[in-house]
């Protein structure tokens, strides 16, 4: 196990912060909001955080908290202009969110770095941290999913007028979701640079948009399982397959397509519902079986 | 030179046009946001480069590659992606999500395949073809650049007209106010939609051909950035007025060139992220567009 670890290292950990980035798109998204603005904030939260420890001389977890603030609050001030937007206007004007923060970074100066990027900033991040603030991260996500409250926000997702008759603030909790998904960000994007020591201009770009997009599409939108699922799929999968690691790029883009035509709701749909159909299976055999007894 | 960069300008305007008309016009009418455009665009010019690569072509037949290429790759993303997820969506909504990662995910594959076999650098073509400089009055222009503005201005008008004159184009926009009642009127959409993708990915093709011969090689790279340039124009001038696309392109490349005549240029992509915010903040149906965009 130990042997095992020390190989896989940087697996585990890029692993748990893909999480926390494929996290921050898909807490919009299942509020219905259609945001990529996770990624702007995972920028910002990761030269906020370098930023402090290279020029404010902090220590890491300070400089951590202030990338999470940072970017939660410029989230937030997102949601409050964009929200009137849906659907695809919305998805395109947090993704020019997201490259604007890059083009900022560009031109920081010293800075930021420019486009070099900046250097230097290493905090003491160990693998136990990161598991310690994914935990976190994800309780507090399951606990929105459980019970009264993930129905209301599947209300909120699936049908926001019925959810406005039932006297559920819309509105607010699409706010929310973007506080809590540039918090996630800023997270994902602290934590990552720290662990690193440097983030470029060129790291916040469109493929990341992507990255967290095909994770949560392939392991399934609706729930963080699917999340988790997706970012495991992804970071693992070239290290198994190393035969296709040649054509790794177009492979993923056929996985892409074929999840968006044929498992709309992800691996974590397909197995919730081949769990759902064994057990409608036992439970009439169960019936089944009851019916002749009595006769 | 003030002249100097309007035509310049008019140059660049006329690219983004060419690259925009095909993506406004699907999504205007048959609302389908096209993600695989851009690789469209690059995958044609990166076939007619393979193919000159062998033989050495003049300019026309190196367009037409680059057309005919992007045209089948345009009809085979609506018939092998688009429809099949149409069919399967249970509301327009989901629909437009799915089709969006659906295309991204499209889109991956001809760029992958570009960049392995170019390893990520640019390429361009190997053609008789040789572009004269042109100099009058102080004015630099090349043969490319007059038959990129003429070409960009004649399709945009062309294509305006069609849609406002001609009996299917009036079937599109019928489609594009209300898909299901134009289906009721008799409008045939799943064979309108593939022709539709087919002329978007014909002048993605045409595009990409102008593009590579304008700047000598283009990176694979190229496509996506254009795309987000491309959903700015629409923005800016309006969904579903062709009219607002030629205005919105012209006015992205002019406010551009400013930015990079001012010594700006690392600015010059902020201006189109930022005109995306601006338009839909300040006048969210574009400069033209009629339609009002959905709110909830």
């Amino acid at each position: 196990m130990s042997d095992w670890y020390a190989m896989n290292v940087v697996l585990v950990q890029t692993t748990l912060t893909t999480l926390l980035l494929a996290l921050s798109i898909q807490v919009p998204l299942r509020f219905g909001v259609f945001s990529f603005a996770g990624v702007g904030a995972f920028g910002i939260g990761g030269y906020t955080a370098a930023m402090a420890m290279v020029h404010g001389e902090w220590t890491t977890w300070p400089a951590v908290l202030l990338g999470m603030v940072v970017a939660g609050v410029c989230t937030f001030a997102l949601g409050l202009v964009v929200q009137r937007l849906s659907g695809l206007y919305m998805g395109m004007a947090t993704i020019a969110f997201t490259l604007i923060v890059s083009v900022l970074a560009v031109n920081g100066g010293d800075w930021t770095g420019g486009p070099m990027g900046l250097y230097g900033a290493i905090g003491e991040i160990t693998t136990t941290h990161i598991v310690i603030a994914v935990l976190v991260v994800v309780a507090a996500l399951a606990w929105t999913e459980l019970g009264g409250l993930g129905r209301k926000v599947d209300t909120v997702r699936e049908d926001p007028e019925l959810a406005n008759a039932l006297g559920i603030n819309v509105n607010g909790y699409r706010r929310l979701s973007f506080l809590v998904s540039g918090l996630i960000g800023g997270l994902a994007g602290a934590i990552t640079t720290l662990l690193r020591s440097t983030i470029t201009p060129a790291e916040v770009n469109f493929h990341l948009v992507i990255l967290a997009l095909t994770a949560i599409v392939v392991g399934g939108a609706r729930s963080w399982v699917g999340a988790l699922i997706g970012a495991i799929i992804f970071v693992w999968l070239p290290t198994f397959l190393s035969f296709v690691q040649e054509w790794e790029k177009v492979a993923y883009g056929f996985i892409v397509a074929a999840a968006a035509i044929y498992l709309p709701n992800g691996v974590l749909g397909v197995a919730k519902d081949l769990w759902h159909k064994v057990r409608t299976r036992e439970e009439r055999a169960q019936v089944a079986a009851a019916l002749t007894k009595e006769s | 030179m003030p002249v100097q960069d309007v035509l310049n300008a008019a140059t660049l305007g006329s690219i983004y046009l060419l690259f925009t008309l095909g993506m406004a016009l699907v999504w205007g009418t048959i609302g389908i946001l096209n993600f695989a455009h851009g690789a469209t665009f690059m995958f044609s010019a990166f076939i007619a480069h393979v193919v000159t690569k062998q033989v050495e072509l003049p300019f026309l037949p190196v367009v037409a590659i680059a057309v005919v290429v992007g045209a089948v790759m345009s009809t085979l993303t609506q018939l092998l992606a688009f429809q099949p997820i149409l069919k399967r969506s249970k509301n327009q909504h989901a629909a437009e999500m799915r089709i969006l990662i659906g295309g991204i995910g499209v889109a991956a594959i001809p760029l992958a395949l570009a960049q392995r076999y170019t390893r990520s650098s640019p390429f361009g073509f190997q053609s008789t073809y040789d572009a004269q400089v042109y100099e009058f009055l102080g004015l630099r222009i090349t043969t490319t650049a007059v038959i990129i503005i003429v070409t960009g201005l004649t399709i945009g008008v062309a294509l305006t007209i069609w849609l406002r004159r001609s009996r299917q184009g009036l079937a599109l926009r019928a489609i594009g106010v209300d898909a299901e009642t134009s289906a009721g009127m008799g409008v045939n959409r799943p064979a309108l939609a593939l022709g539709t993708m087919a002329v978007a990915g014909g002048l993605a093709g045409l595009a990409g051909a102008l593009l590579t011969f304008q700047l000598g090689a283009i990176a694979p790279e190229t496509g996506d950035i254009l795309l987000i340039k491309a959903f700015a124009i629409v923005v800016l001038g309006g969904l579903g007025s062709m009219l607002g696309t030629v205005l919105g392109a012209y006015i992205l490349a002019a406010a551009e060139t400013f930015v990079v005549v001012m010594n700006w240029g690392t600015w010059v992509n902020a201006v189109s992220f930022g005109l995306i915010f601006l338009i839909l903040l300040v006048r969210p149906q574009g400069l033209l567009g009629r339609k009002e965009v959905r709110r909830t």
